[in-house]
């Protein structure tokens, strides 16, 4: 791995060199297929959520919670990239709704273009909420858009409650912060208040919730967002028979 | 985390915009990193030491990392400020996530070598 580079040094360019200023967007490849998947789902008024946290934070138990809460009101499907396994894909199948590995082999984050190609080995006719679940990790997958509607960052009561400090951009690019694990609450050290404090320094319209996929705490604001989500992502076509339903489940709640 | 790969989107990047005779005179790559990109110049260096290894066009290039910091506009006062400690707040006290500088991940020059060698 590392041989002395002197091979940099003894050829080092002599006279002139030419400038060229230039402005290459290094990511400018993945916000064109981002577009792309945003214009597809726009097309079928299909609400698209990012999910992202460290590695185990509850993600698939969420999807898992929210699949038992939502499965019966709406149409729900998950994407769910992780390094290796298929694991987490069959969680959710389990819990009664279509879902799809993407396994990165060994790449940190879900780039768009995965997500764009997965999206032709799923049925996504009709679906009105697609979760992508991203690999754990707070870093990388900042910087990637996937066409999402809404970034949602988990961070559990067992993490330090730090993180919005050490990782700002995933939660200044965040629209909600789930608090997940809140079930833990009374045996770690972790407050509620820091953590929103300092995620709202960071971001200040950041959304907040305390869920516990476990004990269900929380789960009925989530999915109520999500709903309220759902109904404005199909209020621009008014044709919608579904949109009535959707505000009636939402009032029942 | 995923220095290699930038330094791939890089690579591939130099390759789409100038001609392929242009590339192999390719000495030096600016790249200008805001803040809030999580790249780290040192490892940056180390996966552009290890991928020009492999990628013979580009051995001869120098890679340099300059860091942005966070600037934020307030629209309230209509000032620019500088973020630290990732408070995003203006000086005159109102939060703002307007950022104006921070998330750029761009090469913004590239040098080539006037004659081959
Ligand atoms: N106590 C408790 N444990 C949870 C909760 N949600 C997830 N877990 C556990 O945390 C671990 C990681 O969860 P998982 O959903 O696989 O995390 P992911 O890596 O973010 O997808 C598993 O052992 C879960 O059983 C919760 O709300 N409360
Ligand atoms: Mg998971
Ligand atoms: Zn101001």
């Amino acid at each position: 791995m590392s041989t002395p580079h002197t091979h940099k040094s003894n050829r080092a360019p002599v006279g002139a060199v030419q400038c060229e200023n230039t402005s290459l967007n290094l990511l400018k490849a993945n916000d064109f297929v981002a577009k792309t998947i945003r214009d597809r789902m726009a097309a079928q008024s299909t609400l698209v959520i990012n999910i992202t946290s460290s590695a185990g934070s509850g993600k698939t138990t969420l999807m898992q919670a929210t699949a038992a809460r939502l499965k019966d009101t709406l149409s729900m499907a998950v994407l769910v990239g992780d390094l290796e396994t298929e694991r987490d894909a069959i969680r959710i199948r389990e819990a009664g709704v279509p879902s799809l590995q993407i396994v990165t082999g060994g790449i940190c984050h879900l780039e768009a273009q995965m997500v764009l190609q997965a999206m032709d080995h799923i049925t996504l006719e009709g679906v009105d909420l697609l979760f992508i679940e991203n690999v754990g990790n707070l870093v990388c997958p900042a910087a990637f858009d996937l066409g999402e509607d809404y970034r949602v960052t988990l961070i559990a009561t067992t993490e330090g409650d730090d993180k919005p400090k050490k990782y700002p951009r995933m939660f200044l690019t965040s629209e909600v912060m789930l608090i997940s694990k809140a079930d833990l609450l009374p045996y770690v050290p972790f407050s509620v208040e820091a953590v929103v404090q300092d995620a709202r320094e960071v971001n200040p319209d950041i959304h907040a919730i305390t869920v516990s996929s476990t004990s269900g705490v929380g789960i009925d604001e989530w999915c109520e967002w999500l709903l309220e989500r759902v109904r404005e992502k199909k209020g621009s076509d008014e044709s919608n028979d579904s949109v009535v339903f959707l505000s009636k489940q939402l009032g029942s709640m | 985390m995923h220095e290699v790969s930038l330094v791939n989107s890089i690579f591939r990047s130099i390759e789409l915009e100038f001609p392929k005779q242009d590339v192999e005179r390719v000495r030096g790559i600016f790249m200008r990193v805001g803040l809030l990109s999580n790249v780290e110049p040192v490892l940056m260096q180390s996966a552009f030491a290890a991928v020009i290894e492999t990628e013979s066009a580009f051995r001869q290039a120098t890679l340099h990392v300059e860091v942005l910091p966070i600037l934020v506009h307030c629209a309230e006062c209509d000032k620019t400020s500088l973020v630290e400690n990732y408070k995003f707040v203006c000086a005159c006290g109102k939060p703002s996530n307007n950022i104006v500088q921070g998330t750029e991940l761009l090469i913004h020059k590239v040098e080539f070598a006037l004659d081959d060698d």
